[in-house]
Parts: C-alpha cells; sequence; structure tokens
C-alpha cells in the first residue's frame, strides 16, 4: 500500500516580488515501510514537500494522499487530526516542549488523541528508544542533544504513526550523535516504519534506500543513494 | 487537564511576570470591592436616616408668617391634613439645660405620624408631654419623670421610637406637647407647618396642584414640598455618588487588564515556535486557545479572590473609619460587590487574553515553526 501519493503536486508562494514556485508538477508515491531521503540544494523544494506530505502546508494544485486519505481541501481540523495520528515529526532543534518532562513529552501526543494507558506507554518507548527511564523526569534543557532527539524520536512514535518525517534530525548534532540517531532511525524502519528525511548530508542519505532529488520544485532524480 | 496544566507551568515559567500582572488584577477588583462596599453602606446609612413617607406632602408658610387656621381648613378638604407648630426653646432634662425642639400637636394626630417605645400618647388637652427617643437616651430621661419647659413642669407620659431625619418633623431630639400646652406656653398664631397625608402615592402630585391652587391663588402663601421627590432625589444623588466609586474602581481595572493583555500578548510572540509545534505534533486550534485562556483565567482568578478579600477588609475599615459602624459590610447588598469584584476581575483578565489567545490559536503551523 503506497502510504504517500502525490499525483501532479504543484506548490506556489505569492511573495512581494512575485509568485515562486516551490513545487512544480512533482509526483510520486511512497510504499509503507520505505525509508526515504530527500535531498537537494536551498531553495529546491525539499521542505516544501516534507510540509505538504506533513499536512502542514496545502498544495496549490494537483493531489496528496496520506494514508489512503486524500487531503485537498480538508479543514484546519481534520489536517490537525491527521498530524496527530498518522504522522510524525523529528525536528532538527528537537522542539521539545519546555515546560514538559521528557516523560510528558511523549505522552502529550497520547493524551491529544486520548489514548488509554499513556503513562506506561511513554514509560517503554522511552526505553526502546535507548534512553534510561530516570532520565525522563528531566525537562528538555537539562538533556543533551542526543538525548533530546532520542525523547523527540520517541514522542512522534507516539500515536504509531503510519511515517515519520524528519527535518535535518542530525543538523544539530555532532557526527557520533548523528551516527547514534540515524542508527536509532534505522532501526525504527526495520520496524516497519515508512520514515521520509530531509537532509544535506550524504552520510545521512547514505543510511536510507531511496532518495529524491530535487532541484528547482522538480524531482531530479529517484533510486538509491549512490 | 492538560491545558490548565500547561497554562500553570507557562505562569510559573514567568514568576514575575505573572505576579505583576496578577497584582494589576488585586489592585482594580480591590478598588471594585471596596469602593462599591463604601458607596453601599453610604447608601444604606442614608436610607436608614431617612424617614421615608413618600405619600406626604409637607406645606410650609411662604413668608415669616405662619399658616392660618383658615388656610388650615383649606388644606383639610384637600386631604388629611396634621397641623404641626413648632419652637426652638431652652429645657432642663435631668437637671441638664439644652436647647430642644418643641412640637405642638393636637393628641389625635401624635399616633398619626409617631411610634412609641415606651409610655403612652398623650391624650385630649393633656398637660404632659412626649420626648423623642435620643433625648431619652441622652438625657436618661424615663417615663413618669418630668421636664422643665418654660415655667412648665410637664410629666414625660410617653418615649418615641427612633424615627430617623425626617423632612416633616425630626421628633427624635424634640419634645412633643399637646396643641394646648404649646398654645399656653408659647404667645403663637397660626402653625409653622401643616403634614398632609395622601391615601395613594400617585394622588401626590395631584393634592400638591390642588393645595397650591387654593392657597396661592392671589398670592405665592405656602410652599408645598412633597417627600417622594424629595427622597428620590437623595437616593438618587447618592446612588451616583456610588456609581462614580465603581467607576473609579473601573477605570483601574481596565489598566490591569491592558497589562493583561501586554503580557499574553508578550507570552504568545515569545512561545510562537513552540505553538507551531504544538500545531505541527497535532494540537488542535482550539486546544491551543483553550491554553492561552486558562492562562488568562488563572491570573484572573488569582488576582480577583485575593483582590475581593482584601477589597472586603478595606471596605471594613472605611466602614469603621467613616461610618463608625461595620454592619453594612455584611449586608448582602455590599457581600454582593465581593462578587461583583471578582466576576469584573476574573472577566478583565479573560477578555484581555481573548485577543493573544484567538491570535496564538490563529498562527499558521508551518510559520510559526519558521519563527525563531
Amino acid at each position: 500500500m503506497n502510504v504517500v501519493e502525490l499525483v501532479e503536486v504543484t506548490k506556489v508562494y505569492e511573495l512581494p516580488r512575485g509568485s515562486v514556485k516551490a513545487l512544480d508538477n512533482v509526483t510520486a508515491s511512497i510504499e509503507a515501510g520505505e525509508f526515504i531521503s530527500v535531498m537537494g540544494p536551498s531553495g529546491s523544494g525539499k521542505t516544501t514537500f516534507l510540509n505538504i506530505i506533513g499536512c502542514l502546508d496545502t498544495p496549490t494544485g494537483g493531489t496528496v494522499d496520506i494514508g489512503g486519505e486524500n487531503i485537498n481541501g480538508l479543514d484546519d481540523e481534520a489536517l490537525t487530526k491527521i498530524r496527530r495520528d498518522k504522522i510524525g515529526f523529528v525536528f532538527q532543534q528537537f522542539n521539545l516542549i519546555a515546560t514538559l518532562t521528557a516523560l510528558e513529552n511523549i505522552e502529550y501526543p497520547m493524551i491529544l488523541k486520548g489514548v488509554n494507558g499513556h503513562e506506561e506507554k511513554s514509560k517503554e518507548l522511552v526505553s526502546s528508544v535507548g534512553l534510561e527511564e530516570a532520565l525522563g523526569e528531566n525537562k528538555p534543557n537539562e538533556l543533551s542533544g542526543g538525548e533530546q532527539q532520542r525523547v523527540a524520536i520517541a514522542r512522534a512514535l507516539a500515536n504509531d504513526p503510519d511515517i515519520i518525517l524528519a527535518d535535518e534530525p542530525t543538523g544539530n548534532l555532532d557526527s557520533k550523535t548523528s551516527k547514534d540517531i540515524m542508527q536509532l532511525l534505522k532501526d525504527t524502519n526495520e520496524r516497519g516504519k515508512t520514515i521520509i528525511i530531509v537532509t544535506h548530508d550524504p552520510q545521512v542519505a547514505s543510511y536510507t534506500k531511496r532518495t529524491f532529488r530535487l532541484v528547482d520544485g522538480r524531482i531530479d532524480s529517484d533510486g538509491v543513494f549512490l | 487537564m492538560i491545558f490548565f496544566e500547561f497554562a500553570k507551568r507557562n505562569l510559573a515559567r514567568h514568576k514575575f511576570r505573572s505576579v505583576l500582572a496578577i497584582i494589576g488584577i488585586v489592585i482594580g477588583v480591590l478598588a471594585i470591592t471596596a469602593l462599591g462596599i463604601l458607596g453601599n453602606s453610604v447608601q444604606l446609612a442614608v436610607s436608614e436616616q431617612l424617614c421615608m413617607i413618600g405619600n406626604e406632602l409637607v406645606v410650609y408658610p411662604y413668608g415669616e408668617e405662619a399658616i392660618s387656621e383658615d388656610n388650615f381648613e383649606k388644606i383639610e378638604k384637600v386631604a388629611e391634613a396634621i397641623p404641626v407648630q413648632s419652637m426652638g426653646d431652652k429645657a432642663t432634662l435631668n437637671g441638664e439645660s439644652t436647647f430642644v425642639m418643641v412640637y405642638g400637636m393636637r393628641s389625635e394626630d401624635i399616633p398619626k405620624l409617631l411610634e412609641k417605645e415606651a409610655g403612652q400618647f398623650l391624650k385630649h388637652g393633656s398637660l404632659n408631654c412626649m420626648v423623642g427617643s435620643r433625648l431619652a437616651d441622652n438625657y436618661e430621661l424615663r417615663v413618669g419623670e418630668r421636664a422643665a419647659l418654660q415655667s412648665q413642669k410637664p410629666r414625660i407620659v410617653g418615649v418615641l421610637a427612633e424615627r430617623g431625619v425626617g423632612f416633616d418633623i425630626n421628633p427624635d431630639n424634640a419634645i412633643i406637647v399637646s396643641d394646648k400646652m404649646f398654645d399656653s406656653m408659647y404667645n403663637t398664631t397660626g402653625y409653622n407647618s401643616v403634614i398632609v397625608k395622601v391615601e395613594k402615592i400617585e394622588d401626590v402630585e395631584g393634592a400638591k396642584e390642588e393645595i397650591e391652587a387654593r392657597l396661592n391663588k392671589k398670592e405665592e402663601v405656602v410652599m408645598v414640598m412633597e417627600l417622594k421627590m424629595i427622597v428620590e432625589g437623595i437616593k438618587g444623588l447618592f446612588n451616583t455618588i456610588s456609581i462614580f466609586l465603581l467607576g473609579i474602581g473601573a477605570i483601574s481595572l481596565v489598566v490591569a487588564g491592558v497589562s493583561i493583555l501586554n503580557v499574553m500578548m508578550m507570552s504568545t510572540v515569545e512561545r510562537t515556535k513552540e505553538i507551531g509545534v504544538m500545531r505541527a505534533i497535532g494540537t488542535s486550534k482550539r486546544e491551543i486557545l483553550r491554553m492561552f485562556l486558562f492562562e488568562s483565567l488563572i491570573l484572573g482568578a488569582i488576582g480577583g479572590v485575593i483582590g475581593a478579600i482584601l477589597g472586603f477588609g478595606t471596605g471594613f475599615l472605611v466602614d469603621v473609619l467613616i461610618l463608625h459602624e461595620a454592619s453594612y459590610l455584611f449586608a448582602p447588598s455590599s457581600i454582593l460587590y465581593v462578587f461583583v469584584g471578582i466576576a469584573f476581575g476574573v472577566g478583565t483578565s479573560v477578555l484581555s487574553g481573548l485577543y493573544p489567545a484567538w491570535r496564538a490559536s490563529n498562527l499558521k503551523p508551518i510559520e510559526a515553526l519558521r519563527y525563531e
């Protein structure tokens, strides 16, 4: 089954200096369980590509199906629900909620969804991303970058989503920690999650099985990373 | 409730700022509560003092001359009328000399106008007297004792019940004697005032016009005063004062509201990125709105309750210091201001939080995420 289906997707931003085509007639399908990297120079449209799959942005033209559901024309509430239930986000700057502890950060999406037993599940997730349970009581600013990114991955997994979207997940980490995080994402993929990573880093892309190269809003190449 | 928890923690994250915002609300609510209680207490005190006999008219002579017997009879034709003679005089009570008001009234009229607290009313043509309640208190007068007035020594047969300040007569500090006794002591003719009682309050206007028409035909002989109007005028005046006081309180609350608006706006701007993250991972607009409204609600509730308690305390102090009477504080209409204060405090903060909360909830997640 295709978890992502983009057909002739176009995104045009209207800016004061004129309109900018961030995505130009992009067609792509991604199957469940794929591990994908999206590469390309700055301004090539890779973040827009990710945002549209993540239901954070809506296309100007074309159709988008996420997890078998067409999202064209859905209202904010429906898109929010898809983000909550079907998508997990991992950000470059970790973006944990500062007032919540690590465990509470992981619980948060489950509370939004109304999942029972979220406390137990969050503890399981903490150990599944390779953190000691005791660290779960810490606030994000008491954790290292690598630990924070592990918590963020656990949070992304909280509602058992179809897709994990990661925007430069290792961009703020040293090379040793980057490898650990990529290994964790790889393990997560091997457990069956579809993962799409936007990155500049060939090292990161080398972990993935398929790479989209975007140039000027078009898919320039699609295949195994070389 | 996760969003309530968020609100609490976000406020705790900026303790100093939250405390300042709360102080604003405290001052506003304190002002509303204390000034409301003060205004209300003054109103209660005044109403208690005013003898509110709305269905009475008082006829006074226009010039120096008293109301003649003839004119009294004309008034009597319009409605039930009570003629009153009065004279300020020196009396000796329990050995002490003092200045009192002496009222001369027909014995049968006295029970129509006044109530007694002890003893009995004057009999027809009696040479005894009754005394007002305050006079009795101040000079420890009891029924059976004698007062000394002019060359007479009338026996006190009754003490009147307290009546408060009236616009017809003020018997609390007075001695009441029969018309016959009055005539025997003072060499006057006519009446100093005539109190006219109408059946229904609606008849007051008509009676007034008729009396004026009958007596003031050729020249102004009498003035007719309506108690209803005076009482209402005074109550209206104090009502205005109350509203004015409340207005002052409301202004301070508006200032507090602006400070909450400011705090909340700062908070939304600072947390733009966090709001973006929350929205991205599945928090709805409504939930963001709720979180921010909880914040202003918490600020308002804490400020409101503290302000109301302090306001009640201030109201108590003011009542005791200015009115020398704390009992008005516990009147339901005073207690009401405690809740009015809290309600206004909470209302102001929630209202001030509305725009920032709306703004925060309507941030586009993608733009909020990009915010640094």
